[in-house]
């Protein structure tokens, strides 16, 4: 279920260029973001019943990862204090294809303006879900950094910015804390609301964990039914492999607790839609079929990820795209990578 | 409150699984006193070791951070959520408040508002956190929710409320042979029913690692140890909440036993570091 304008997605560029991108996308098609009480009952109402608790399912995606799991070496998986520690962002770079790997360049964490953007937002996020308000935007989402002490590079490149990229960095920041105060309503506190909620769940005898941090969970963890739903907040454009993100997350949740979420969303701040996908068994099965790909490959147990089956871009991007990025110098066809339609369901 | 979380409450309410008499704390502490008198051989005159829940993890699963220095102390919000989830999970308990996140503006303001009017630092960081513009507040507060809703919800804490005591001063022991070794145990309640023995509940980040047994074990073995007029511990409740695991330790002579053998080779392990830190700074 997605709330979205329709039409192009814009890159993050000038705040004015995006402005004027999404205002005229909003005249276009009238489309308003979901706010207050609607914004929660798109998470919360799904249009399906939440699905009972099953541990006899649960137990049966536990033992699909782990008989996968089983043959790797200790060797494979002691890269980290004796275990392999999987999150969302290690699985994407492994399952991605040679080509995307290198086109969208994962794992590679050089500060930009919209990953700043990004950090500063979560922030923001937080604070509005906690106490509700925001002051000065910039100023209290760099306050609220200080906390964290591996921010601390982020803050120094945001305090070396020149003037001109500072103001857009703020003029954008400014921006998205104006949608998230007056989209975001307060969440009534028996819901058990709570932001950047860590979850683990161990697999392989405690040599694999699968690690996630979640930047909004409402409901409490249930026990005859699913009733948690968890909510990712991005700052930037929207991205097919959001998807596979929040699939993670769901998987993971269902392995550490009674029961599954009922529904996880993207919350685009800069842009205000909301994208809910209800958590259904068919879901988490191939979550969890995903996961075991891409901890393999993680482990070196299978070149899974050179073919590019569940490389997301591959399977949602128009091709020509795709190959208009290869470096000049590799041979012809390397990077042929055929367009799969919607394979395997990753269609936002 | 679930059933899950009802069942959790009557199981640290439940009678003791085995009995526990005096003599038996006794023996265990000579056993202590014994392994740890062989381990701390070789330490210098007037070093003392502190051991602590964190120690012994250290000592098992890194032991190569044992020889690192701590960092010189400074506030940030993972060292406020416990204190202040604590109050926050006390004050839903007193049914003041709907839950956690509803709690904690008003528990942190009210800490702060009584260190300002009575000079008392309760909870030791109202200073600090009295100074924190808004954003920075925010973020100590949104720790404190997060670590405190896993706690709420895992036991029907209002029903406990009589027979709780939430967070309370650690349990400590001093060894023999001048204080060289000091025993800490940090809990996050104590449950005690009418006339019966406690049960201790422990919250850890992270999992549980192969120890968790005796790392539970050694919260029962330092509170007997430190009041040892009082009846054991029956049993030691251990939230990992970022995994969802609940593990339980009923407490018998052979945990107590192992939590010795842990203590002791953590002390063992402390030693050699210390023995050996000084060719390491002068190479």
């Amino acid at each position: 279920m997605t709330d979205a304008p329709t039409g192009e997605r814009a890159g993050w560029g000038p705040v004015s260029r995006v402005d004027h991108v999404v205002e005229s996308q909003n005249r276009r098609t009238a489309w308003r973001p979901l706010a207050g009480a609607a914004l929660l009952e798109r998470i919360r109402e799904t249009g399906r019943p939440r699905p009972a608790t099953d541990p006899a399912f649960t137990a049966d995606l536990r033992a699909l990862l782990e008989s996968g799991l089983a043959e790797l070496s200790a060797d494979a998986v002691s890269a980290d204090n004796g275990r392999l520690a999987v999150s969302k962002d290690r699985l994407t770079r492994a399952l991605s294809c040679p080509v995307h790997r290198t086109v969208d360049r994962f794992g590679e964490r050089a500060i930009t303006l919209p990953l700043a953007c990004g950090a500063l937002v979560d922030v923001l996020f937080r604070q509005i879900v906690t106490i509700g308000t925001i002051g000065d935007p910039m100023t209290e989402a760099l306050d609220g950094l200080t906390m964290d002490g591996h921010q601390a590079p982020l803050l120094t490149w945001i305090a070396e910015l020149a003037p001109a990229e500072l103001a857009e960095l703020r003029a954008e920041v400014d921006r998205q804390a104006e949608g998230l105060a007056e989209r975001w309503p307060v969440l009534d506190a028996s819901w058990l609301p709570r932001t950047q909620e860590p979850l683990r769940a161990v697999l392989a005898c405690g040599r694999v964990e699968l690690s996630a941090r979640v930047d909004l969970a409402l409901g409490r963890r249930g026990e005859d039914e699913a009733s948690v739903a968890i909510v990712d907040v991005k700052s930037g454009v929207r991205r097919p492999g959001h998807r596979d993100d929040l699939r993670f997350y769901a998987l993971v949740e269902a392995l550490c607790s009674p029961a599954p979420p009922f529904a996880v969303a993207t919350y685009y701040s800069r842009t205000g839609e909301l994208d809910v996908e209800t958590v259904t068994p068919e879901l988490l099965l191939e979550a969890s079929r995903r996961c075991l790909a891409g901890t393999r490959a993680l482990a070196g147990a299978t070149p899974e990820s050179d073919d590019g089956v569940w490389c997301t871009p591959c399977a949602t991007l128009p091709r020509r795209a795709v190959r208009s990025a290869i470096a000049t110098d590799e041979a012809p066809g390397a990077g042929d990578l055929a367009v799969i339609d919607l394979l395997h369901g990753q269609a936002a | 409150m679930n059933a899950r979380s009802r069942a959790a409450t009557a199981g640290l309410l439940a009678p003791p699984t085995f009995e526990l008499d005096h003599p038996t704390v006794v023996r265990v502490r000579v056993q202590l006193e014994s392994g740890i008198a062989d381990a701390i051989v070789g330490l210098a005159p007037g070093e003392a070791i502190e051991v602590g829940l964190p120690l012994l993890r250290r000592a098992r699963y890194q032991p190569e951070l044992l020889g690192l220095a701590d960092e010189p102390f400074a506030w940030k919000p993972a060292f406020v959520r416990r204190s202040l989830g604590l109050e926050v999970v006390r004050a839903c308990a007193q049914r003041r408040f709907r839950g956690p996140a509803d709690a904690v503006g008003p528990v942190a303001d009210q800490a702060i508002e009584e260190w300002r009017r009575t000079g008392w630092r309760t909870v030791h960081w109202e200073p600090w956190l009295a100074e924190l513009g808004q954003g920075a507040r925010s973020v100590v507060l949104a720790e404190a929710v997060a670590w405190a809703t896993p706690v709420w919800a895992a036991f029907d804490w209002p029903a406990l409320l009589a027979t709780a005591e939430l967070g309370g001063p650690d349990n400590r022991w001093t060894g023999p042979k001048g204080g060289t070794v000091h025993l800490k145990g940090r809990v996050e309640a104590r449950v005690r029913p009418d006339r019966g023995r406690s049960s201790l509940v422990s919250v850890a980040s992270g999992r549980p690692g192969d120890g968790w047994r005796d790392e539970l074990a050694y919260l029962a073995l330092v509170a007997a140890l430190g009041a040892e007029d009082l009846p054991v511990v029956s049993r030691v409740v251990g939230l990992w909440p970022e995994c969802g695991y609940r593990l339980v330790v009923e407490i018998d002579e052979a945990a107590l036993t192992g939590a010795v053998d842990r203590v002791v080779d953590t002390v063992a392990a402390m030693t050699d570091v210390r023995n050996s830190a000084p060719a390491a700074e002068v190479a």
